[in-house]
């Protein structure tokens, strides 16, 4: 049985966890900072809860990175160097920089690295990509995306709004669409966007609007929200194609509708997309990841592919800061995409 | 009041010749610089046929609504304005920024009432918003995102998608409705537009932008994207749409112009239909202009509403072109 060690017990740390216990495979070592210590979730899947991240790495297969984005390439770097298998939580990285070294570290170490760009695995994104795969929508031209929801909201260490540690809206959030675009209209040229914090320092939350001008010729829209109140979390996307035009938001996809006098259900501290499938697209993930480890299945989503995201963010981020049109570095030589762009044609 | 059709080129003439006789206006004729088409329209809608503007507008006319081709419209403009008739011009008001500026400059100097065709000042959800952007409840407007897709219009008008008598392609015709809404909206003009485009779609037909993304920004930093393309497939349910999302310092406010729709499956017009129940905008928009014929009152939308609109547009065009963010300078 594959051994799973879970570094983080936040919300990631516990719904990878949950996925993980799902499909079968161990969790058996958690390490966590001091904010969500380690043994509650441990506990739970009767894993041991570590202080030590030596032992730890020493007592698992598997390393699934789930701490803040400002720490992945320390933990990334130490699973590495022990042989390790790595799940990295997206974003990648904070930086392109610290992205190269983990791609690097993996690579030199001959251990797989495996990026929870999640949304590949939502039904609804799959089967957008299908009807473009499938010819349905034939060549994309104009894709728009839209992932709009409430701030995270934490008392204590809220890293997710310290622009320095998680990269803020465009790298938490907007990195989802911004990996989805690039999966389904290729490597991004350049950049412009817009963020309200950008342009007011004092607004109490961001929302952000970028357009990208892929190197095939197609152009996104993505809007990035945490200007919503919760329980907000709409994910809504449209691809118009030389054949068609294929459309999906969850506004208009909600099976069930709730109108009780006393509501059980109220908006956590972090924005969950509701899901109402026989199983969790976490889940999903996380059962691909380890096939990918047995060597049954190609990665869906590779470190390259996370690395592409994050150098797409910083060049959204520039041109936030800068109010100018921002070429994306480094995009040659992700021919992973190029191929499945050859399926499309 | 007696109104005239000043060029039937446009795709919503058909739709003012009903608006107009609801709006109890006796349309005077029309007249077209193309007479097979002219006579064909005049003769369709029970209209009598002009040979010239000049007759057309010495009829006793009180108004004429231009619907010639974006490129005719100085000239047909210019025409109603010597001979004191006021003008319903349609968008965009022209194809060049020195001639949207002549046609608001003749008008003005002339003493005649222009309106630019924008029925979203009439549509009761466009105003809705309008009124409660306007009374703060959203206090401070920060980000917007609007789109004005469609279908490729030549399926209707070939001149839509000829760029010496549209002056462009998507851009040309979509960005303008947004960027008045934004206007009337925010009560102020961007400084700055950029725009990415693309021919993919219908790329074997036309030579113009058929996919155009658009992001204006303000002077206080607030911005807003249009999705101007010409996306919307053959086989849509309807034309097309106008969305916009506003973010602001107290929420989000979002419209969908033409939301309120019945869904039809089947009968003689394909297996999926919107038939609209919404109020009829461009019934507004006629009404108000034959109220500033009888009354003479302040129409809702102005000529220089007209041409703040068209130099977004044409900003956009150039950013395009140049694939850089285009100043923009009032004039």
């Amino acid at each position: 049985m594959t051994r799973i060690g879970i570094i983080g017990a936040g919300f990631m740390g516990t719904t990878h966890a949950a996925a993980w216990a799902g499909t079968g495979a161990s969790v058996a070592a958690v390490i966590a900072g001091p904010d969500t210590p380690a043994a509650d979730l441990a506990e739970r899947y009767g894993a041991a809860a570590h202080d030590d991240l030596d032992t730890f790495l020493a007592s698992v297969d598997v390393v699934d990175v789930c701490a803040p984005t400002d720490l992945h390439e320390r933990f990334v770097l130490a699973a590495a160097a022990a042989g390790k298998a790595v799940v990295c939580e997206k974003p990648l990285a904070r930086t392109s920089q610290q992205g190269e070294r983990m791609l690097a570290a993996c690579r030199a170490n001959g251990v797989p690295l495996l990026v929870a760009q999640v949304v590949r695995f939502f039904p609804e994104y799959v089967a957008a990509r299908e009807a473009v795969l499938t010819g349905a929508v034939g060549i994309p031209a104009v894709v728009r995306l839209t992932r709009a929801t409430f701030q995270p909201r934490k008392a204590a260490d809220n890293w997710f709004v310290d622009h320095a540690r998680s990269g803020g809206l465009v790298f938490d959030l907007m990195i989802h669409d911004i990996d989805y675009a690039r999966w389904i209209a290729g490597d991004v040229a350049t950049v412009f966007a817009r963020s309200v914090q950008g342009s007011r320092t004092e607004a109490p939350s961001d929302h952000a609007l970028a357009i990208l001008r892929h190197r095939d010729g197609a152009i996104t829209h993505l809007e990035a929200s945490w200007a919503q109140r919760p329980p907000t979390f709409r994910t809504a996307g449209e691809i118009a194609g030389d054949a068609g035009v294929v459309s999906w938001s969850s506004d208009e996809s909600e099976p069930v509708r709730v109108d009780l006098e006393q509501p059980t259900d109220a908006a956590g501290e972090i924005p969950r997309v509701a899901s109402t499938l026989a199983e969790d697209p976490y889940t999903t993930q996380i059962r691909h990841f380890l096939r990918v480890l047995r060597g049954e299945e190609a990665p869906i989503v590779t470190g390259e592919d996370g690395l592409a995201a994050v150098r797409i963010a910083e060049a959204v981020a520039t041109s936030i800061r800068t109010g100018r049109v921002v070429e994306v570095s480094g995009a040659e030589g992700t021919d992973d995409v190029g191929t499945d762009r050859e399926v499309t044609r | 009041m007696r109104v005239g059709l000043s060029g039937i080129a446009h795709v919503h003439a058909d739709a003012y010749v009903g608006n107009l006789g609801a709006g109890g206006a006796t349309i005077v004729g029309v007249t077209d610089h193309d007479e097979a088409r002219g006579r064909r329209f005049a003769s369709d809608h029970g209209l009598s046929w002009f040979a010239s503007r000049e007759a057309l507008l010495a009829a006793g006319t009180d108004g004429v609504v231009v619907c010639s081709e974006t490129a005719r419209h100085l000239e047909d403009v210019s025409a109603a304005a010597d001979a004191g008739v006021a003008v319903l011009c349609e968008k965009p008001l022209a194809t060049r920024e020195e001639d949207a500026a002549a046609i608001v400059a003749r008008c003005d100097a002339a003493g005649v009432g222009l309106m630019t065709a924008f029925p979203m000042r009439y549509s009761p959800p466009m105003r809705q918003v309008a009124r409660r952007v306007h009374a703060g409840d959203l206090g401070e407007v920060w980000a917007a995102q609007g789109t004005n897709q469609g279908e490729l219009p030549m399926r209707h008008r070939a001149w839509f998608v000829d760029p010496a008598e549209s002056g462009g392609g998507a851009l040309m015709d979509h960005v303008v409705h947004v960027a008045d809404v934004l206007r009337w909206y925010l009560r102020r003009d961007p400084l700055e537009v950029y725009a990415a485009t693309n021919r993919i779609l219908h790329r074997d037909l036309v030579a113009v932008e058929t996919g155009a993304l658009v992001m204006l920004t303000y002077a206080d930093g607030t911005f807003a994207s249009i999705d101007a393309s010409w996306s919307k497939p053959d086989v849509y349910p309807t034309w097309g749409g106008l969305t916009l999302e506003l973010v602001g310092e107290r929420g989000v406010i979002a419209v969908d112009a033409f939301r309120q729709h019945l869904v039809l499956h089947g009968g003689p017009d394909g297996p999926l239909g919107w038939p609209s129940w919404g109020s009829d905008a461009n019934q507004g928009m006629i009404d108000d202009f034959l109220a500033m014929l009888r009354e003479g009152t302040a129409p809702a939308v102005t000529g220089h509403d007209g041409l703040a609109a068209t130099r977004v547009a044409l900003a956009a065009q150039r950013s395009a072109a140049t694939g850089a963010p285009e100043p923009l300078v009032a004039p």
